[in-house]
């Protein structure tokens, strides 16, 4: 038996930065606020008493020349963990992370590589309206070069990150706002999650549920709900969303032949329907039913949490969309 | 300054005051549900510049806008509902404390710091173009000055002669960041000599070298002469937000010897001294505190934004 630990999702990526930061010297941390403050969810607190002010940076507020720092210092041999404090100003970054970042290993004939971890976070469930709140994955699924995280509970994230460290792409590792006090208990001992790899999170036999970040403990819960009505529901985390392990999905897919995709961002033009069109492309014959799905609605995150857990994904609309599935 | 605008401007700061104590109030009682910012101690910013504003001048905010928002004229009330998202909110109650659009009093406030320095050229790029005598006030930070968009805000509008004020409300921090550790120049003003625009530096606390600096700007702008930069030097009193390990960035000293140069306290003590009575003073603030009340009172009955809200006005459909 391994020894565990309780932990929340924000200390578990501590635990992670300060092992990778150990492991590696080149290694570093720049973001606002993530010295002195150790980041707006502490995830990365007494880590720049630890390492001092190279390795932990605080800057000014200028989202471009972060990333641009990112790309121009992992150039040149460094592997920066750069943070943007909310999705919704990665806005300004956008410029480096794709025209440079995702481009350049490329451009080099594979000679310079990109090994930074863009950390971000996104998503609804703390009240902070339209410009706080929003779901933007999908941007970069849709930009070849980048790897894209999505890590949905503590044990997850810890894995996740050292893996993504570890990797030379750039890699978009974007966590939940929601998930930074989630619990869980995890191995003292380190361990790594390979990236490009699915997570059957619950075995079961009459229809597969892919949900990603936040939305898999929702897809759980509307699981275990409906075991009670005898419907018997596999829940699949894909972890990253590109690579995406089309294998897993697909495997459980033809076991259950019903499919039901989950995500809080909306559906048109969205990762969802990357992942419907993957079920339709590699089972459509052993499909009983078209895959359907359970999305963010198309508009701006309102204000408060009545009006903003109405226009995401919750349980009921899950168990709603899967009892409609199995017409029962 | 006559005794007649300084008493307007005091009790300006005043109802600013007690307005965003009581606010934070309503954030602690969890009435204000995102990220409240503080106002304290910048109340001479809100009050010597926004006041001036006419209702079709535009002023753009960022995420601690509230009392520039009532400065300007917007009403107690539909900030407040606006804050506690309710229907009679400026947005709808869609917005809450950060992010807000007040149309009917061309307001435009949003928490992407940085943005609203080139949304504000455009702005008085229109104004420009179309001949008329309307100007854009442009609220940001230190920290604000950081961002690309102050830059490219400013060459243009000091290119095209916009008719902008930038107001960099310098309040020595951005969330822990103190100024002199993310700014490479000092002071903060210096960086209109870039874009060929006169230096001006504030104190940001004394309300009437504030409201003198700004009205000159106004003019020149109306004029059609063209953008200024201003610099207003004040202090953040409390936390970025409520509650923030403020032991992180500064000593309590440092926030104590601020304290002593109260906006308000500075004000007041010129108009003692100008002959106006303190229990006049005090009646007028007892009646601004009463009328508070009685709009916090109001706000608390309405209802709040619904769904149907919250899915309308996403697109306006395309014409068959
Ligand atoms: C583009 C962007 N980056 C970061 C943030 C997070 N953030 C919100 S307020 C703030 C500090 C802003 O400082 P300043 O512009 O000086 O205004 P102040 O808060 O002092 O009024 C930061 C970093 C943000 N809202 N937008």
């Amino acid at each position: 038996m391994t020894e565990t630990q309780v932990v929340t999702y924000g200390e578990a990526l501590g635990q992670a930065y300060r092992e990778e930061m150990l492991r590696d010297e080149n290694v570093y941390l720049i973001g606002e606020d993530v010295g002195r403050w150790g980041s707006l969810y502490r995830s990365s607190k007494g880590l720049l008493a630890q390492f001092g002010p190279k390795r932990v940076k605080d800057a000014p507020l200028s989202e471009a020349a972060i990333a641009g720092c990112a790309v121009g210092s992992a150039a040149m041999g460094m592997r920066p963990i750069a943070e943007i404090m909310y999705i919704d100003f990665i806005t300004i970054a956008m410029d480096q992370i794709v025209n440079h970042a995702a481009k350049w290993y490329q451009l080099s004939n594979g000679k310079v590589k990109m090994p930074i971890v863009f950390r971000t976070q996104g998503g609804a469930g703390r009240r902070n309206s339209s410009q706080h709140s929003q779901s933007l994955e999908n941007w970069f699924v849709n930009i070849p070069g980048l790897v894209v995280v999505m890590p949905s509970s503590p044990y997850e994230i810890k894995g996740l990150l050292k893996s993504a460290v570890r990797d030379n792409n750039p890699v978009m590792f974007i966590e939940h706002k929601s998930l930074y006090f989630a619990k869980e208990e995890i191995p003292i001992e380190e361990y790594l999650i390979p990236l490009g790899v699915a997570n059957v999170k619950r075995e079961g036999s009459d229809v597969t549920v892919i949900a990603t970040s936040w939305m898999v403990s929702f897809a759980i819960n509307a699981a275990e709900q409906l075991q009670k009505e005898g419907i018997s529901c596999e829940v699949i985390d894909p972890r990253t969303l590109w690579p995406l392990d089309k294998e897993t999905i697909l495997r459980s897919v033809e076991k259950t032949k019903h499919c039901v995709v989950v995500t809080e961002a909306p559906a048109e033009g969205g990762w969802s329907a990357e992942a419907a069109a993957v079920v339709f492309e590699g089972c459509f014959q052993l499909l009983k039913k078209p895959v359907t799905r359970v999305t963010g609605m198309r508009t701006g995150i309102p204000y408060g949490s009545v009006l903003e857990m109405q226009v995401i994904p919750n349980e009921e609309k899950i168990v709603k969309a899967i009892r409609n599935l199995l017409n029962k | 300054m006559n005794t007649v605008t300084q008493l307007t401007l005091y009790n300006k700061m005043v109802l600013l005051r007690h307005f965003d104590d009581m606010c934070r109030k309503l954030k602690m009682e969890d009435l204000i549900w995102s990220g409240y910012h503080p106002y304290t101690g910048q109340e001479a910013v809100a009050a010597g510049c926004c006041s001036q504003l006419k209702q079709d001048d535009c002023l753009l905010g960022n995420h601690r806008s509230h009392c520039h928002a009532v400065a300007k004229g917007t009403s107690v009330r539909a900030m407040l509902a606006e804050m506690m998202g309710r229907q009679s909110g400026v947005s709808g109650g869609l917005g809450g404390a950060m992010q807000f659009i007040h149309a009917e009093n061309n307001l435009f406030c949003g928490s992407i710091v940085g943005s609203n320095i080139p949304l504000a050229a455009g702005m008085g790029m229109a104004f420009k173009d179309q001949q008329s005598h309307r100007v854009v006030m442009c609220m940001f930070g230190d920290g604000g000055s950081n961002t690309g968009s102050f830059h490219e805000g400013l060459n243009l509008a000091a290119l095209w002669k916009l008719p902008v004020i930038y107001i960099l409300e310098n309040n020595q921090f951005a969330e822990a960041m103190p100024v002199a550790e993310s700014v490479a120049c000092s002071p903060l003003s210096k960086r209109a000599r870039s874009y060929d625009l006169e230096e001006i530096t504030v104190d940001g606390n004394d309300v009437v070298a504030v409201y003198n600096a700004v009205a000159r700007a106004i003019s020149k702008a109306r004029a059609g002469e063209g953008t200024s930069l201003i610099e207003v030097l004040t202090y953040r009193i409390r936390g970025h937000y409520m509650g923030d390990p403020e032991e992180t960035y500064r000593t309590k000293e440092e926030v104590d010897k601020w304290k002593e140069k109260d906006p308000i306290k500075l004000c007041r003590s010129q108009l003692l001294a100008n002959g106006v009575a303190a229990n006049e003073l005090d009646e007028m603030e007892s009646m601004i505190v009463k009328e508070l009340h009685e709009d916090k009172s109001w706000v608390l009955q309405q209802p709040f934004a619904t769904f149907e809200q919250a899915v309308r006005h996403v697109w306006i459909p395309l014409e068959q």
